[in-house]
């Protein structure tokens, strides 16, 4: 069966439909490298990826302004790369380099880039939604014309802080945009053994009176399209937005997980719609030709190498540096009675 | 979160000239809000009600309602929600109605605000302000001291006023600091504790213990209401007692711990927390590694015993330290 493009939305430009593509294709080819670099030993710790679900990250992370600030999860690599981070240093933070953005102190896509608006992601689902909401707030409070994104797994509804962050973000009514990331399971539970009512805009509209557009998130165009509009709105003043993108984790919840859990015919619906596929089934629609295409891949895959390349020649953390900045100003920082350096130069006590 | 009849601690007026240690916080929150446009006050019913505890009493008037901000009870939400205006630029200063509420955001705190820096270089500057402490029949849920979780937690720093120049000196020390500070006030010292007001714009160094008194035959190490504690036991004992106040439980003033035990060569620990949490173990335990030939008596603990705080009067003052029980401690570290 011939794959399904993605929709013909006249809002989405011919440059926003490339730039789109290199974001899928980027998350794709990354993860694919990183994940072979992983079974060879050469990652260490824990990997996952979000196969399936790159549209999303791509189209939410396009739709954001280079000053508007965002909470990626661990399914949205392609917005790091929207936002700016270098494929390489994405890479370092996965081989646990010295120069990573985390400096070897975490993994995989476990890391933010602050200077790019960027937040790093914690393990405790829900936790990043108050501080979405709190980032929104410092946006209203001064007046900035800011958005805050996040994302939110159906899983992270069964979450205490999810619930009080779209609260707050409603009594507040802060320029804050929550991407449902509706991927099926969570880790191997399905959806609905998390909730009662499944259908997450209803609850989001009727809870919270956050409207909520139910999108096709294996299709970057609408995807971008609904979170562009959702942002704008935020950022015209409306209050919270939502957009719940429907997708299928096409890999397991991590690389040890093979998924098995997932019914067949479930997971051969979406193998039909892969996200890189559907945008390109749709740029040829658009005039593009095969070898344009290809031109497109083959400039994605040198980003990768390249980017690849510099990583594994950056330095391994320095364990003389375990210590520093555990706190922004160490007490007795700059001082020359600096109570730390006491009567002990060893590290306990 | 219930709230209210435990507001009522005043034991009197205070006199002319003097603030209370409450005062002094609340002095504290109008000088920074004043002076920096970033500082804002969020937590539950701190804006026209003013506080459990009045300690925000007449700011919302002040600043409006951008600066001060009421909250849902919601407690993980606006603790996370001020990490995110932190991440910001923001100074949020939250207030948690009871620091036994602090389980709530426990999450937050120690995932989030504590982690944040180590991680990824991005300073949160946060302060939680939060009573803690018993004497005032507040029962498990209302008179905790849970700064024991805290201390040892890196990316954290937890103060403990004991002291009114303290209490705005260390609560506009926390404001300015680029890291998240938990300010632990203790609810019985609000109206208890008096004193002439410190000068606008003092800071107490977090970190930084203080020699409440010098002494020369042992030295209390304590905090927050141990403070008053050890003075009135010392006082009723007419020794010779050094009393440390670390003001900073996290991370701990190991210089000055040091430089007293050297000094006097007993150590008693006092403190208001349950006897195998909070900071005395870390005391203790610089001490035995750091100053073991220094010791004329194996160091000494007063706490209260391991429970959760009792309400009823009779448990409670058996719970509590006293000056009465903190001089019979004394006495028997002295004798040795």
């Amino acid at each position: 069966m011939p794959t399904e493009p993605c929709l013909e939305l006249g809002s989405v430009s011919a440059d926003e439909r490339r730039a789109l593509y290199r974001l899928v294709l980027l998350q794709r080819l990354f993860e694919e490298r990183a994940l072979a670099l992983y079974r060879q030993g050469r990652i260490a710790g824990s990997f996952y990826d979000g196969r399936g679900q790159e549209a999303v990250a791509a189209g939410a992370g396009l739709a954001l302004h280079a000053e508007d600030v965002v909470c990626p999860l661990n399914r949205e690599l392609a917005t790091h790369f929207a936002k700016g981070v270098p494929v390489a240093d994405a890479f370092r933070n996965f081989l646990g380099r010295g120069d990573s953005p985390t400096r070897g102190r975490d993994g995989n896509l476990h890391f933010g880039v602050p200077a790019l608006g960027v937040f790093p992601l914690v393990s405790m689902l829900g936790d990043l939604v108050p501080v979405t909401v709190g980032a929104a707030l410092a946006f209203k409070r001064r007046d900035e014309p800011r958005v805050a994104l996040t994302f939110v797994g159906e899983g992270a509804f069964s979450v205490g802080d999810t619930h009080e962050g779209l609260n707050l973000a409603g009594v507040w009514q802060v320029p804050a945009v929550f991407v449902i990331q509706r991927n099926q399971y969570s880790y191997s539970t399905p959806i609905a053994q998390q909730m009662v009512n499944t259908t997450i805009a209803e609850r989001l509209f009727g809870g919270w009176s956050i409207l909520c557009e139910t999108i096709d998130g294996t299709d970057a165009i609408a995807t971008f399209d609904a979170v562009r509009t959702a942002v704008e709105r935020a950022r015209a003043g409306l209050g919270p937005q939502a957009v719940e993108a429907v997708t299928l984790r096409i890999h397991g919840h991590a690389a040890h997980d093979d998924g098995g859990y997932v019914p067949d015919e479930l997971r051969r619906v979406f193998e039909e719609r892969d996200p890189v596929e559907r945008l390109a089934a749709r740029l040829a629609l658009d005039g593009l030709s095969e070898d344009e295409l290809a031109g497109l891949s083959a400039d994605a895959a040198a980003e990768i190498a390249d980017g690849l390349a510099v990583a594994e020649a950056s330095p391994a953390p320095d364990p003389a540096t375990l210590e520093d900045g555990v706190w922004a100003a160490p007490v007795g920082s700059g001082d020359p009675t600096n109570v730390q350096d006491f009567a002990h130069t060893d590290k306990e006590g | 979160m219930d709230r209210g009849h435990l507001a009522n601690t005043d034991e009197g007026r205070t006199p002319a000239g003097e603030i209370t240690y409450l005062e002094a916080i609340t002095a504290a929150l109008r000088d920074a809000l004043r002076e920096d446009e970033r500082v804002f006050l969020l937590g539950e019913d701190i804006g026209s009600f003013g506080g459990a505890f009045g300690a925000t009493k007449g700011l919302l008037e002040e600043f409006g309602e951008h600066r001060v901000l009421d909250t849902p009870i919601s407690e993980e939400g606006f603790v996370g929600a001020a990490i995110g205006a932190a991440w910001m630029g923001d100074r949020p200063v939250v207030e948690l109605q009871f620091a036994d509420f602090v389980t709530t955001p426990f999450d937050q705190i120690v995932t989030v605000a504590a982690k944040t820096h180590w991680r990824s270089g991005q300073a949160i500057p946060l302060v939680i302000r939060m009573p803690s402490g018993g004497g005032v029949r507040g029962g498990p849920f209302h008179a905790g001291s849970p700064e024991g979780w805290f201390v040892g937690q890196p990316g954290l720093k937890v103060v403990c006023p004991g002291s009114v120049e303290d209490a705005y000196g260390l609560t506009r020390a926390a404001i300015d600091d680029p890291d998240p500070v938990l300010v632990f006030e203790h609810k019985a010292l609000y109206r208890r504790l008096k004193a002439p007001p410190p000068a606008l714009g003092h800071r107490t160094p977090i970190g930084r213990a203080r020699i409440v008194r010098e002494g020369a035959d042992a030295t209390i190490v304590t905090y927050g209401s141990g403070v008053t504690t050890a003075t009135g036991a010392v006082e009723r004992l007419g020794v010779d007692v050094e009393i440390v106040d670390l003001r900073t439980v996290w991370p701990l003033d190991r210089a000055t711990v040091l430089e007293s035990i050297a000094k006097t060569s007993r150590l008693l620990v006092l403190q208001e927390a349950a006897r195998s949490t909070g900071a005395a173990g870390l005391v203790l335990s610089l001490v035995a590694q750091k100053a073991f030939e220094h010791l004329d008596a194996p160091p000494a603990l007063h706490a209260p015993p391991d429970t959760p705080v009792p309400f009823a009067p009779e448990l409670e003052d058996a719970f509590m330290p006293s000056v009465d029980s903190t001089a019979q401690a004394l006495e028997r570290l002295l004798a040795y």
